[in-house]
């Protein structure tokens, strides 16, 4: 297990590096130089090479590229070009909403989702099924920040239920949870149409199976045979497609952010985009490229959880 | 058989919906079932064998199927009158069934131990641990080795002889009246095929149970059963102790599927195929069903259907054949 | 079904097979043709917009701001006046637009790529396949962002962007089957008549992997849609003035306060449009993808 563990976190290194490389090359092939860009148009030409020169631009590609590869590893991610604060801490200080929200919102998904598809399967082609489905596939239609945005409209602005702005807050745990609400229902609904539609058909795929037949033949009550011997087969490709679904997630989740003004990554990356802020942006890949290696590891092992036949070697 | 069946079907009939309509896949099906006999219900795949056989479970899937008329009479209940609850709890305790396939008829995410020991913990009111002691004895019982360091073990982990070995335990746990086994060897190698035939036989004269065996192959049969039933089209076609059947083949199908048996002391030249194929469900011919394939037919075959009849001299012989045994030759 | 594909070696027949199981496909699905019926009417509306529009959708009349529906605005006018039906309307063409070219030049490149993957096989196929996997598990959103702040927000970049994250998807579906095809009999009996690997491709392999390029494609080109009105909304997509669904969203959403209305509106069209395609895929996937379908019988 241990050993499962490190070899999959070496394994990552390669993609790591490779990423990381994209990342500096882009960041050098994106138009404009970035000192120009910070002192703006009317910046004499003097103090444009000085900035240069003391954000290392002047230096050999080579190596920028070393420099920029061995501080990306050891956590020293320079400063941002348009702050001038410390990428790595600014990273560190949004990165918990972020996780939190999209962790909230995963579970929401499944809370949701699981129940629903089982549901959905297990009433195949009545009208709950039918509804669950149109629902779903409504669900999935929904661009984040509209649905964000008619949740911020008729809880926060109508109903004056919840914050319209999910920043700020006296930091208390209920002010937290209170501000999580809306942003995690928003991606939490989301995922739970992608969830329940993903559970129903893999529902649906192992209820035809011959083991299912066995376990009726054996005299098991409808309820065990769906929950002990069904949803846990059934829920294999589900663990695929939620990771998979880690992509579609995080650019939700930006804008979701950016709707509901909360802090977080996505707000970090639109700032950072706009305003050309090439260190920000390179940290903020590393972080990026390091979430996606870390829930591929967490797919893969709640594959070993949910299924005897996968082994860790 | 003068003691009282301890199976008895009569007249069952079952249907599949197809295309908005109800045919009927299994038609009529007589027969019984005495205490510690071994009958087995042979034919090509489609038949109807398994599906007298999950009839009489009830476990034809209710969205496109249904027993349409029939009584299946057992322990002085008429099953297709029961509801779930009580099919239910027969299922797996009076009445266990074997399938075809031990590569999948056991579910991956669940260790053997547990998969045997469930039949018993939702059957007979004992507790975790008893249940897998008791497990464990059966396991034993059906010469699992080292069963009790294997009762922990998923069935990915088993061979397929061994898997099917953890099905008869599974249904042989509550000790059933009648075992249905379906197709059990079919998906094994030969060496094992006859290993898991004894085990059956065995463990069958041990309990005193009745079994329902069903099979496309004669050859296991003539090795197993005490009485075959011929099936073809949904319907028996012929029925008799398994002696007389094979000394006395009287249906042209049966006949038909004596000479497709493979044997030495023939060579594979003379190897017999039937011609033709099975009618499907939703166009059966009018008269006797196997009249299109048949090479004996007359007039009367394909304008009405033959029934089943006792064959001259015998009371235990029945064949459904205008020519061979009613009274049209 | 294999069977069939086993044995058709006319190049026709592979196609014309292609279009039946398509049009049998949209044939069985009621939601399917929901969704066909309504994208026609979007797509109508769109061309037709100078005759169903009175005003132009840049056209600022600062006096008329915020007003809601009347006679002369259907749909009420937006912070510079200008009329929200028009801007929703020519909002549509440049959707549309977007959408479609983006995700054709992402099947015809990713079936490209997959077949060739595919046909050829060994380190080719894995380096390539390998490619895709790292392109598809990148959010698809941050790399749509990178590569417009990159290059500049135009169409063109848009495009060039949204067809970039949906090339993965369509190179696997691609590869797979033609992974399976290439071993057919007639494949080889071709090879050994001496055509050439492109019309060997073409010809016999590229049939056979349409009907599920195309349910793809239906269903990315709902996500297209859905990525291009993000980019805008977020800022980075179309420039304003042009009419953007995701830019008047953007605008609107200034005014959520007092005038909900002006991000309500984009809002029920990106729906609509994004719902309907989701329709379609989804049907046409239920017939394509045949794993769910079939009813088990004795």
């Amino acid at each position: 297990m241990l050993r499962f563990l490190i070899k999959r976190l070496l394994f990552a290194v390669p993609t790591l590096l490779a990423v990381l490389t994209v990342v500096f090359v882009v960041a050098r092939i994106m138009p404009g130089d970035p000192a120009q860009v910070i002192m703006g148009d009317q910046a004499s030409a003097e103090a444009i090479q000085a900035l240069r020169a003391r954000l290392g631009l002047d230096r050999p590609l080579w190596v920028q590229y070393f420099e920029f590869m061995g501080g990306a590893l050891t956590g020293n991610w320079g400063s941002s070009m348009v702050t001038g604060r410390a990428v790595l801490g600014e990273v560190l200080n949004v990165l918990p909403f972020t996780i939190e929200l999209t962790f909230v919102s995963v579970l929401v998904g499944a809370i949701i989702g699981v129940p629903l598809g089982v549901w959905s399967a297990l009433h195949r082609n009545d009208t709950i099924d039918y509804v669950t489905r149109i629902g779903s596939l409504l669900g999935l239609s929904f661009p984040a920040f509209v649905m964000a945005i008619m949740l911020l409209l008729v809880f926060a602005i109508q109903l004056r239920w919840l914050p319209v702005i999910s920043s700020g807050g006296d930091g208390s745990l209920a002010d937290r949870a209170k501000h999580l609400v809306l942003p995690a229902a928003n991606l939490g609904i989301i995922m739970a149409a992608y969830i329940t539609r993903v559970t129903r058909s893999s529902m649906l795929e192992v209820l035809g199976e011959d083991y299912i037949r066995t376990a009726h033949a054996k005299g098991v009550p409808s309820m065990a045979v769906v929950w002990r011997h069904s949803l846990r087969n059934a829920l294999i490709p589900v663990v695929t497609v939620v990771g998979l679904y880690l992509g579609i997630l995080i650019g939700n989740s930006v804008l979701t952010e950016i709707v509901f003004n909360r802090p977080g990554l996505g707000k970090l990356i639109v700032g950072a985009l706009t305003q050309r802020d090439y260190t920000m942006l390179q940290g903020l890949m590393v972080v990026y490229t390091f979430i996606i290696v870390v829930t591929n590891l967490l797919t893969d092992l709640t594959y070993g959880f949910i299924d005897p036949r996968v082994k860790y070697q | 058989m003068a003691e009282a069946p301890v199976l008895s079907v009569q007249g069952l009939t079952t249907e599949f919906r197809i295309g908005g309509q109800w045919h009927a896949a299994v038609r009529d099906m007589d027969f019984q079932l005495a205490r510690n006999e071994t009958l087995a219900l042979v034919g090509e795949s489609g038949c109807g064998k398994s599906i007298t056989a999950l009839s009489i479970m009830g476990l034809i899937p209710k969205a496109a199927g249904r027993v349409a008329r029939g009584r299946i009479e057992f322990e002085g209940r008429n099953l297709p009158d029961l509801d779930d609850l009580e099919m239910r709890k027969l299922r797996g305790d009076r009445i266990a069934m074997i399938f075809q396939e031990p590569m999948t008829s056991l579910n991956p995410v669940l260790t053997i131990g547990f998969q045997v020991a469930e039949v018993l913990r939702y059957h007979r009111d004992i507790s975790a641990s008893e249940a897998r002691e008791k497990a464990l004895a059966i396991l034993e019982e059906v010469k699992i080795p080292s069963a009790r360091q294997r009762l922990d073990d998923y069935p990915h982990q088993f061979s397929g002889g061994m898997r099917q070995r953890v099905m008869i335990a599974m249904a042989l746990a509550c000790q059933p009246q009648v075992l249905l086994a379906d197709e059990p060897t079919t998906a094994l190698d030969v060496t094992i095929q006859a290993q898991v035939l004894v085990l059956l036989a065995e463990l069958k004269q041990r309990f005193g149970m009745s079994m329902i065996f069903i099979s496309h192959n004669l050859g296991v049969v003539a090795t197993i059963a005490d009485r075959v039933a011929v099936m073809y089209a949904g319907e028996i076609v012929e029925t008799a102790p398994v002696g007389e059947l094979f000394d006395r083949p009287t249906h042209p199908y049966t006949e038909a599927l004596m000479r497709s048996i493979p044997r030495v002391d023939r060579t594979s030249a003379e190897l017999f195929a039937i011609p033709g194929q099975v009618p499907p469900i939703s166009r059966m011919p009018q008269g006797c069903r196997y009249a299109p394939r048949c090479g004996l037919k007359q007039a009367i075959c394909e304008q009405q259907s033959p029934p089943l009849e006792p064959l001259q001299g015998t009371a235990t012989h029945f064949a459904r054949c205008w020519v061979r045994a009613g009274g049209a030759a | 079904m294999s069977a069939a594909d086993a044995t058709a070696p006319a190049q026709d027949g592979g196609r014309a097979r292609a279009m039946r199981q398509m049009l049998r496909a949209l044939n069985a699905n009621k939601t399917s043709w929901v969704g066909i019926v309504t994208m026609a009417v979007v797509i109508l509306i769109a061309i037709l917009a100078p005759v169903l529009t009175s005003h132009d959708p840049l056209e600022q009349n600062i006096l008329d701001k915020l007003k809601g529906p009347s006679a002369e605005y259907v749909l009420g006018t937006d912070s510079y006046g200008r009329d929200i039906w028009a801007r929703l309307v020519y909002g549509a063409q440049i959707s549309l637009w977007i959408g479609t070219v983006s995700i054709a030049i992402a099947m015809i490149i990713g079936s490209i790529i997959g077949m060739i993957a595919g046909y050829f096989g060994g380190k080719l196929d894995l380096v390539i396949m390998q490619a895709m996997d790292v392109l598809l598990s990148f959010p698809s959103l941050i790399l749509g962002l990178m590569v417009v702040a990159m290059l500049g927000p135009s169409i063109g970049n848009l495009i060039f962007a949204i067809a970039l994250t949906a090339i993965p998807p369509f190179a696997r579906i691609a590869r797979a089957p033609t992974v399976s095809v290439k071993e057919r009999d007639y494949i080889e009996a071709c090879r050994a008549l001496g055509y050439s690997h492109p019309r060997i491709l073409v010809v016999h392999i590229l049939p056979n992997i349409f009907p599920e390029i195309l349910v793809m494609g239906s269903l990315w080109l709902a996500t297209a849609i859905r990525v291009e009105a993000s980019l805008s909304f977020i800022g980075l997509g179309v420039r304003p003035p042009t009419p953007t669904w995701g830019g008047m969203i953007r605008e609107g959403f200034e005014h959520i306060l007092d005038s909900a209305w002006l991000s309500i509106a984009p809002s029920i069209a990106i729906l609509i449009v994004v719902f309907a395609l989701n329709m379609i895929g989804d049907g046409l996937r239920d017939v394509v993808d045949p794993k769910l379908k079939g009813e088990r019988g004795g």
